[in-house]
């Protein structure tokens, strides 16, 4: 605030008071967020708690697709990303906003139709999901109309959001404004990249990305939805509920300050740490490991911040149970993001990628960070937003202890569980040239009894919430709503006010010059050929020394600089958007504008026939990926095991990739020709008549429903137009073609003493499975012919 | 906290600005800390110059090219170390240590299409009975070890040597043997047609 200014010429004259007036925060929505979270997130638990328990005993698939694990898997991901994290995130948002800025939503309607909106795409994806209706690409699952919406719902939020912001009477941004400003922009951006596709039909599309493109981009967007989705909101949230509830001061503004500034930067860089030793370029590799290593500080930064903000306050955790899940989540958090770069170490992923350690990992984040916050601030709001204290304390309490049991139970389950089964894979003997354990139930059944412990934890967390929604209920039964006030003065905005920055003030200055300069010389050493490399590596470290050297001198500068720069929130944002649009278009850009051929090594993949394409989709409707990937890693138990490493070809007219992130069971890369089609008929229908122990679901229905064909001419022109290499069929040709190949896989499965339809789903998906791991050899300069040849 | 430094004043200051009751402090980032930021940096550094600008270091590709031609090499010397023959494989059809290793991997690889009870497709198995005297692929010692090792992939048995190896092999082998014995009549039934 300025201070009154003071004129000798006229000491009389007293300063005018501004007239005041209250204004009342929409507070509606917050309610209206805060009990959806607690709704859908019992849901999302629920489901989550049933496919964990259809992991033990596969008859609680109950032999129904839309009661089948590969079909659930991705409602339990997606509810508790969307539906529990994302209502609670927009409550939190909303609520903190308000205060933070000294405003009034913009827009009640556009409140009310974010609200709104968001429940209709969680009950769409609930309606769809369940039902095979999926894109293949993990969280990114939903189907293109729904993308659609959730891009205008985000629109929507985006500006309800900034249209608050530019009316607000608080000039200055508070730290969890940056987190909401990165989480906004960031979002947006994630989403429609990895969500571009062209559509086949209502409900269908296929991934404008193929193969490793697609598979860079989803995990862009997978482990950035983490960051963006799962943390820097949360973070944000966690900046405004945890001083309010500790009563006590943030520990330290330039924490603040550099800890956000380098976690937005170095978050979207650490993508491909998910693809790790799978035939993703190494150099991308080496980026995502190293980057996931660097972010490591940026996150304790919000740790420290949380939990050194509790000193002086640590006593009222005995009472408190707000402080208490809260002090609790920003430990998890802490723990979640030492374990992730460490997970990112290429030889520590060797062991666990594809294991129940990631499972563990992401459910301490989820469970222990995001649930906790959850669970924490809604204690907090409950008596705020209606005029009633909460009903009960001691089952609050009751809630937390149950809650951290479960969450110990279930991570330590699956940190045994993928320590254990990761050893067991990568088991030798005989000198290490084969495999100790070749089968792969004999890993499996080893770590039944620590499937079992997950459930049991799972289960404890789900009773811990249903006591919250208990415990909300009968606060607010008969409760009144109240919506906060706040007395302001009606002063004029100031316009032209000195304190903000000019466009070339936001740009011309020394954190921002010093920052893209070294960024700059970075990839030219990182990028560059033999010179510019050198250059760019002495430029570097000059820039280091030289931003060091100045920062110490000028330390004033800088700090004033920020202070102007956080008064103005278009020039913040678009610096936000800047730092987290860099570390996508380098790696990104250049594996989708180059060659395709470039991008084969020595193997191309040879496209699907009509009949195994239509396979194909049947094995992404049933969300086979979900527990067999199609990735031989180049790693020596992976070889042993399943065949010869994949190469990047042989994926290159896969829309979407089938990589995979979790070996349930399984790779599948090369599983084509390897067993005879009764064997995969007979283990569709009733896995266990061939693998005995094994606990997938039975697939019977395969057996009995029809073939969709009439939408192969469709799906296969939307193919050619990403560029795979079909001839232009007609309609009849490819029926034809199709007709053919189902009569030759029926007559063989006769032969077999197997009667089945030849017009049945499941010789489809056969005609698939045979394929896979056909390829054809490419010499580098000459050009393999394709089907229209 | 380093002993040297001087005990921190009762409250430290505080920023100015307010935020809806929020305060600031504006402590020191933690030195341990930074340097772990530092190092990490560093790290970054040197292994990308490492693997990708000095190429010092093997890329994935190379480095499983080189180890599976050592395990290549390992087994190619032991194969040249065993002699196996029709003779040593009945003998060792006879002896339990062999015979139990091979029920094992039998019950847990070949049981799938061969049944526990070796009879196959006899049980409503895929594949093909191991309790007669009639043989598709030969019923020699060492055509049964041949078979098992390279498959038949056309009918669908796979090629179990580079799974299982040779050692568990010829117990299994070894198991099924037991269930024949040396110089009984043997009849080769040829393959069904049309396959």
């Amino acid at each position: 605030m300025p201070p009154v200014g003071t004129n000798s010429a006229e000491p009389e004259r007293l300063p005018m008071p501004a007239p005041k007036t209250t204004v009342e925060f929409n507070d509606k929505v917050v309610r209206q967020f805060l009990l959806a979270s607690v709704i859908w997130g019992a849901v999302g638990m629920l489901v989550g708690v049933l496919i964990a328990a259809q992991l033990n005993f596969w008859q609680l698939n109950f032999s129904t697709p839309w009661l089948t694990w590969s079909h659930l898997r991705p409602l339990h991901t997606n509810a508790v990303i969307f539906a529990l994290v994302g209502n609670s995130m927009f409550a939190g948002i909303y609520y903190s906003t308000q205060r933070l800025v000294k405003a009034r939503l913009a827009s009640d309607f556009l409140s009310q139709l974010h609200f709104w909106g968001w429940q209709a795409i969680i009950v769409s994806a609930a309606l769809t999901l369940p039902f095979g209706l999926t894109r293949g690409q993990e969280y990114g699952e939903l189907i293109w109309p729904v993308n659609i919406a959730v891009v205008l719902i985000w629109v929507v939020f985006s500006v309800n959001f900034f249209w608050t912001l530019a009316r607000r009477r608080e000039p200055s941004l508070y730290v969890a404004i940056w987190f909401y400003i990165a989480t906004i922009v960031t979002v947006a951006m994630l989403y429609i990249v990895n969500h571009l596709s062209i559509p086949t039909s209502w409900t269908h599309s296929y991934s404008v990305f193929g193969g490793v493109q697609n598979a860079l981009v989803q995990w862009w967007y997978g482990h950035n939805a983490v960051a963006f989705f799962l943390t820097t909101p949360i973070l944000g949230i966690m900046y405004y509920f945890l001083p309010k509830a500790a009563g006590r001061p943030v520990y330290s503004y330039r924490l603040s300050v550099v800890h956000f500034w380098s976690l937005v930067f170095v978050y979207i860089w650490a993508g491909p740490h998910h693809l790790l030793n799978t035939s993703l370029p190494v150099w991308l590799q080496d980026l995502g490991m190293t980057f996931s290593l660097m972010l490591w500080a940026p996150s304790w930064g919000g740790m420290l911040n949380g939990l050194l903000t509790l000193r002086g306050a640590w006593d009222k955790l005995r009472t408190d149970p707000v402080l208490k899940f809260f002090a609790a989540a920003v430990t998890f958090y802490g723990m979640s993001t030492f374990e992730g770069p460490l997970l990112a170490i290429k030889s520590v992923n060797a062991l666990a990628h594809y294991t129940d350690w990631i499972i563990a990992h992401v459910h301490g984040g989820t469970l222990g960070w995001n649930g906790f916050m959850a669970a924490g601030m809604t204690y907090w709001l409950i008596p705020r937003l209606w005029n009633k204290p909460l009903h009960s304390v001691p089952l609050a309490n009751l809630h937390f202890w149950i809650g951290l049991v479960g969450i110990l139970l279930y991570v330590g389950a699956m940190w045994t569980s993928g320590i254990t089964q990761g050893l067991m894979l990568n088991a030798t003997t005989e000198h290490g040239t084969v495999l100790t354990y070749p089968n792969f139930l004999d890993t499996v059944n080893v770590i039944r009894p620590m499937m079992l412990m997950r459930v049991i934890g799972g289960a404890l967390y789900l009773a811990g919430w249903f006591l919250m929604a208990y415990n909300l209920w009968m606060s607010v039964r008969g409760a009144e709503p109240v919506n906060g006030t706040i007395e302001v003065y009606d002063e004029e905005p100031a316009h032209g006010d000195p304190g903000r920055l000019s466009v070339a003030g936001w740009v011309l200055n020394a954190p921002v010059l010093f920052s893209v300069l070294g960024v700059g010389f970075a990839c030219a050493w990182m990028f560059g050929g033999h010179i510019v490399s050198v250059a760019g590596l002495v430029g570097t470290m000059f820039c280091a020394v030289v931003a060091y050297t100045h920062f110490e001198a000028r330390r004033k500068n800088w700090g004033d600089w920020y202070d102007r720069l956080i008064v103005s929130a278009v020039p913040f944002t678009v610096l936000t958007f800047v730092a987290v649009v860099a570390g996508g278009l380098i790696q990104i850009i250049p594996t989708v504008v180059i060659h395709r051929a470039a991008n084969v090594e020595d193997r191309r993949q040879i496209p699907y026939t009509p009949l195994e394409l239509a396979g194909r989709d049947l094995y992404v409707r049933e969300g086979c990926y979900l527990c067999h990937s199609q990735m031989i890693r180049t790693l020596v138990p992976d070889v042993l095991r399943y065949g010869d490493y994949s190469r990047l070809g042989e994926s290159i007219y896969d829309h979407p990739f089938q990589w995979g992130s979790k070996r349930n069971g399984p790779d599948l890369a090369r599983v084509g020709g390897k067993y005879p089609n009764v064997w995969h008929l007979r283990h569709l229908e009733n896995p266990r008549s061939i693998s005995s122990g094994s606990n997938m679901p039975n697939f019977q229905w395969l057996l009995t429903n029809p073939l969709d064909v009439g939408t192969l001419p469709r799906k296969i022109a939307v193919q050619r137009q990403l560029g795979v290499p079909y001839p232009l069929w007609t309609d009849a040709e490819i029926s034809s073609g199709v007709e053919a190949q189902e009569r030759e896989i029926a007559r063989d499965l006769r032969d077999a003493g197997a009667y089945v339809a030849p017009d049945r789903e499941v010789i489809a998906l056969i005609a698939y499975l045979q394929q896979l791991g056909h390829f054809e050899k490419v010499t580098p300069s000459g050009h393999a012919p394709t089907l229209a040849d | 906290m380093n002993p040297n430094t001087p005990p921190p004043p009762i409250e430290d200051p505080l920023r100015p600005h307010v935020y809806d009751g929020i305060r600031e402090f504006d402590k020191r980032l933690p030195n341990w800390w930074l340097f772990t930021f530092y190092a990490t940096i560093v790290f970054w550094v040197g292994y990308w110059a490492y693997y990708q600008w000095l190429h010092v270091g093997p890329g994935n590709h190379q480095r499983i090219e080189r180890q599976m031609a050592a395990i290549e090499a390992e087994k190619l010397a032991a194969t040249a170390s065993t002699k196996l023959d029709n003779a040593s494989l009945w003998q060792m059809s006879r002896n339990p240590v062999f015979v139990e290793a091979g029920r094992a991997t039998f019950n847990s690889i070949c049981a799938t299409c061969h049944k526990e009870s070796l009879r196959g497709s006899v049980d409503g198995g895929i594949g093909a009975n191991l309790r007669t005297q009639e043989w598709i692929h030969g019923g020699n010692p060492l055509d049964l070890y041949n078979t098992a090792t390279n498959g038949v992939l056309v009918k669908g048995m796979p090629a179990w040597g580079p799974v299982l190896g040779q050692k568990r092999i010829i117990e299994a082998v070894a198991y099924v043997l037991s269930y024949h014995h040396e110089g009984e009549p043997m009849t080769l039934r040829p393959a069904t047609a049309g396959k």
